[in-house]
């Protein structure tokens, strides 16, 4: 009788909890309260006795406070356990090294096979995937970027704390990408396994190999090594190791922005494996997308593995600067010792010491120290090897007039093709070194062909100009200002070379104070950008004295240094240095991943553009173009994500003009070779050394093998029980408020209450 | 150079042939900052002076090499700013030099430090005298953790223009030239053979003094050596060039 008007509820092994909110509770309070007070007070008492008034209110009292009781929602809540068999667990492994067909079909096909296998063997299993994560479940798709074992049975260890397994079952290649593999490999290695290497398990542990290494077919250029940046013109190593079957005669062929480079044939050797190693000797600045590949064939398991792409970018180790002079002077002598001082330049200087008018002095050939004037190598062979050539006070004529006119070709197409050139002043230079009508005439800022005198030899002091205050070049202060002050105290010049003014697209950044040409001050620093080169005219021949002359007045010699310094830097600008800079946010990306492409502007002053209208295309490895179109913020970047869809090399060119100096561009790689996919070889070595950890806990089992994986029958498992029972509702309530209710009704009614 | 080209006769009527010569092409120049001239140091009561034997050094050098020289020579002091204007500067003595003032010595440091050129020429014909202890204390007040030292035979200066065997002057007293090197370059060089005395000329242009014990040929050397001193101080260490070393060992001219 008692369970039955408790509502079958334990007050004796359970817990009674309220679980309405006090808030409530007490508004329920306050009702009853109000209720009670009409019921007592609100009424006429006839001739009811003060006895039977009392026992009327308590009795309403009581009826109140039951109902009171129910609102708070008394349950009670009782806990218990019970006793079942242990789980079986199965570890399945989703990572996409398990969609590689070995002959025998799919390695997921086997795994999802043994899987219902165990089901049907061994009644319930708990399926959970792993691969760079774990989750409940059968994998939707076996395409897992990475696979971590050792979280895995972390992961299953913690989630089953307290209990006993009856077993667990890995269903894997044993391709293992975390730590796991690489620790217990590397202490085989160095002899020092432990068993603490493997993660502590509620239950024995099967390790079933899915796939096996002689049924798969797949060549693959398993690695290459570049270091990811390389020095301009020194060589560098490719190394790559290509696997595939033993015994194998192999093309490799290496690649540079989808152009063939080279190719080196080799024989896999009796572990399937080959090394290779391309040497490069890159020519150019900049980034570069390098690719190894090896054939596809029929029945490859992974061609996304047959390619390797990488990005190598090429930096200037040093400068390499050809100095020629006509002769010796304080100019030359001052330039040579900034150059030589300066550790990243790597200086050639070439001296003419000796004329064909100096001949007739008459010394003997075995009394002088020197040597021809290797002109036609310097200007052939070797110009290429040169970021800058400084042509100081030379005139070309007594070696370029001998048949060897297009030396002077090779020059502007040096520039033009990206290299940089300076010319100062003299009696050798500009107009007085015949260079008017000539290739070089048409690559330098200033345009020559002065007629009459061709020089002013009135002391002047050079101006800066407004171009000039803001070229990176002539900046030898902090501020526009302090640099407009360290030119104005820097001493005289002795004289100009005149010239017919400046050339379409080049700036004057110093000119003459007093001599004007078509109405416009003389220039006497000026530079331009040529194609993919540059090039500066200095007009005087004593920019020595801006070194000398500070230095008398105790200031050193930073303005000539800093002169210099802004000069080679800007003549042989980095792509990342330009005006126009554009960036990937990754150089080597997987196919469908998003790369992000930043474009940088600056101005003539280098400070950041707001507002530019940047153009341009990304160009795929198949010509296919999307198209780039983006504005500046306030610090002059702009950006894009880009989500390629073609594996190769792609090329990024953006610009906000037409002119070289106005674009920018860069490359990256995409490849769909997944790293889950660079090395598919079930490792059966590894999964046997792990079973073995475990002791008479684990178990190895091989392709082929039967699925007799270890079961501990004892393992049990507790679960938990708890009931809960909610009185509010329970008959006791309805009886005690019927009770004290009616009671007080029968009071009131029997006293002639009404 | 010819031993008859040194006939007075031939040096006057070279003299007269500079417009058309070498000097013509120097017209063309940008101005004095373009040529090369000499600056001798004026230390009161200790500086010898002999322009005649500087001149005769730069007209030599506009006949024989490119450089483009102004034949001529000014005193300084060595507080003087001027020195500044001069990047090659000589400083000929015989005796003693007296101490001096701190602000020459600064200056002094400061005009070798970017880029001057400091020759010193003994004209006592003595090793180790008076000057050229005062040349090496002076050396230790300018640069003191770089005493002056013996120059080595594959030294630049050696080959800066002419290949030379031996660096000899007015006398040969020693087979070595010395100097404070700093870096790859030697600013300072002390020569204690004489050489302007080698040089020098008296108004009639006739040698000043005797050349011993070589005589002429002694004097053709020092000429060498001469050319040899402004070249390098021009080109300081080119002739260590890789370039010019391969070169001139393929011809022979180097072991």
């Amino acid at each position: 009788m008692i369970p039955w008007l408790l509502a079958d509820a334990n007050l004796e092994h359970g817990t009674l909890v309220w679980t309405t909110e006090p808030v409530w509770v007490g508004a329920a309070a306050a009702c009853a309260l109000l209720a009670w007070g009409l019921a007592v007070f609100g009424r006429q008492t006839g001739k009811q006795s003060a006895g039977a008034r009392a026992a009327e209110g308590v009795l309403w009292a009581l009826a109140l406070a039951v109902l009171v009781v129910a609102v708070a929602g008394p349950e009670v809540v009782e806990e218990n356990g019970r006793e079942e068999v242990g789980k079986l667990v199965v570890l399945m492994d989703g990572s996409g090294s398990m969609g590689v067909s070995d002959g025998r079909g799919p390695r997921s096909t086997g795994a999802v096979e043994a899987a219902r296998a165990l089901a049907d063997t061994l009644g319930p299993v708990d399926v959970y995937t792993f691969d760079e994560t774990v989750r409940s479940g059968l994998p939707e798709r076996f395409d897992g970027r990475g696979t971590d074992l050792g979280v895995a049975l972390d992961v299953i260890a913690d989630r089953h704390l307290g209990q006993k397994l009856r077993g667990v079952v890995v269903l894997t290649d044993g391709l293992d990408r975390g730590a796991l593999r690489r620790d217990i490999l590397q202490s085989v290695d160095q002899g020092q396994v432990t068993t603490d290497l493997a993660p502590s398990l509620p239950g024995p542990v099967t390790f079933v190999q899915v796939g096996a290494a002689e049924a798969l077919f797949d060549l693959s250029v398993d690695h290459v090594t570049s270091g990811g940046f390389a020095f301009l013109r020194t060589p560098f190593t490719l190394r790559t190791t290509i696997r595939g079957p033993a015994g194998r005669t192999v093309p490799v062929a290496l690649s540079r922005d989808g152009r063939a480079v080279s190719q080196e044939t080799v024989t896999l050797d009796d572990t399937g494996k080959a090394e290779v190693a391309f040497k490069v000797v890159p020519r150019e600045v900049g980034r570069f997308a390098y690719e190894v590949s090896v054939p596809v064939e029929t029945g490859d398991a992974v061609p996304g593995n047959n390619a390797y792409p990488v990005v190598v970018r090429v930096v200037r180790e040093r400068t390499r600067v050809l100095q020629v002079s006509g002769s010796p002077s304080y100019d030359q002598k001052f330039l040579r010792l900034f150059l030589k001082e300066d550790p990243s330049v790597d200086l050639v200087s070439f001296f003419i010491l000796r004329t064909r008018e100096d001949f007739r002095s008459g010394w003997k050939a075995h009394e002088l120290s020197l040597i021809e004037f290797p002109y036609e190598r310097l200007f052939t062979e070797d110009l290429g090897t040169f970021d800058l050539v400084v042509l100081q006070n030379f005139n070309y004529r007594p070696y370029f007039s001998f048949g060897r006119e297009d030396l002077l070709q090779n020059i502007a197409d040096y520039v033009r093709a990206g290299g940089a050139l300076v010319m100062t002043g003299g009696d050798r230079s500009f107009d007085l070194g015949d260079y008017a009508r000539t290739p070089i005439a048409d690559v330098l800022p200033v345009k020559l062909g002065v007629s009459g005198v061709k020089t002013d030899e009135a002391p002047f002091r050079p101006e800066l100009t407004e171009a000039g205050s803001a070229h990176p070049l002539t900046r030898l202060g902090a501020t526009a200002d302090e640099t407009r002050a360290t030119w104005d105290r820097l001493p005289s010049m002795d004289g100009v070379n005149l010239n017919r003014g400046l050339v379409p697209g080049a700036a004057a950044l110093l000119v003459h104070p007093g001599l004007r040409v078509d109405g416009e001050p003389l220039p006497v620093l000026s530079v331009r950008e040529v194609g993919e080169g540059r090039t500066m005219a200095l007009n005087v021949d004593a920019s020595w004295r801006w070194s000398f002359s500070e230095a008398a007045e105790g200031h050193g010699n930073q303005a000539y240094l800093r002169f210099w310094k802004n000069a080679l830097r800007w003549l042989v600008a980095d792509p990342d240095d330009r005006r126009v800079v554009v960036a990937p946010s990754r150089e080597n990306v997987l196919l469908g991943d998003e790369v992000r492409l930043t474009v940088r502007v600056r101005d003539a002053g280098y400070g950041p553009v707001e507002g530019a209208q940047v153009v341009g295309v990304v160009e795929g490895p198949d010509g296919s173009r999307s198209p780039v179109t983006l504005t500046t913020d306030s610090t002059g970047e702009a950006a894009m994500a880009f989500t390629p869809t073609l594996r190769g090399a792609h090329r990024v060119e953006v610009g906000i003009g037409s002119r070289s100096a106005d674009r920018g561009s860069t490359v990256f790689a995409v490849s769909n070779r997944d790293p889950e996919l660079a090395d598919i070889q079930p490792d059966q070595a590894f999964l046997e050394q792990l079973a073995e950890l475990y002791g008479d806990r684990g178990r190895f089992i091989g392709p082929g093998d039967r699925l007799d994986v270890l079961i501990d029958d004892d393992a049990k498992r507790k679960v938990p029980d708890r009931k809960v029972v909610a009185l509010g509702g329970a008959p006791i309530i309805a009886l005690l408020f019927g009770l004290f209710g009616g009671a007080a009704w029968l009071i009131r009614r029997r006293d002639g209450g009404v | 150079m010819p031993r008859e080209l040194w006939s007075r006769r031939a040096i006057l009527a070279a003299m007269a042939a500079l417009p058309a010569a070498g000097l013509g092409r120097a017209a063309f120049g940008l101005g004095a900052a373009s040529q090369v001239d000499i600056a001798e140091l004026a230390i009161d009561g200790a500086s010898i002076h002999r322009p005649a034997a500087w001149q005769r050094l730069l007209f030599e050098l506009i006949q024989s090499t490119s450089v483009e020289a102004n034949p001529a020579t000014v005193k300084l002091a060595p507080e003087d700013p001027a020195l500044f204007a001069h990047p090659f500067t000589v400083l000929v003595g015989d005796g003693a030099l007296p101490a001096l003032s701190e602000d020459a010595v600064e200056q002094l440091r400061r005009f070798v430090s970017y880029g001057g050129f400091l020759f010193f020429d003994d004209a006592s014909g003595a090793r180790d005298g008076p000057f050229a202890r005062s040349v090496r204390q002076l050396c230790r007040q300018l640069f003191p953790t770089r005493p002056m030292a013996p120059l080595p035979g594959d030294h630049s200066l050696y080959r800066a223009f002419f290949l030379l065997d031996r660096p000899v002057g007015r006398v040969a007293v020693s087979e070595v030239l010395e100097g404070v090197t700093i870096g790859p370059v030697t600013p300072i060089v002390y020569c204690p053979n004489d050489l302007s005395g080698a040089l020098h000329r008296g108004e009639d242009g006739r040698n000043r003094f005797p050349v011993i014990p070589g005589g002429d040929t002694q004097r053709r050397e020092a000429i060498k050596l001469g050319v040899n001193l402004v070249m390098y101080s021009l080109t300081s260490n080119y002739k260590h060039d890789q370039a010019h070393v391969v070169e001139l060992m393929r011809d022979g001219k180097l072991e």
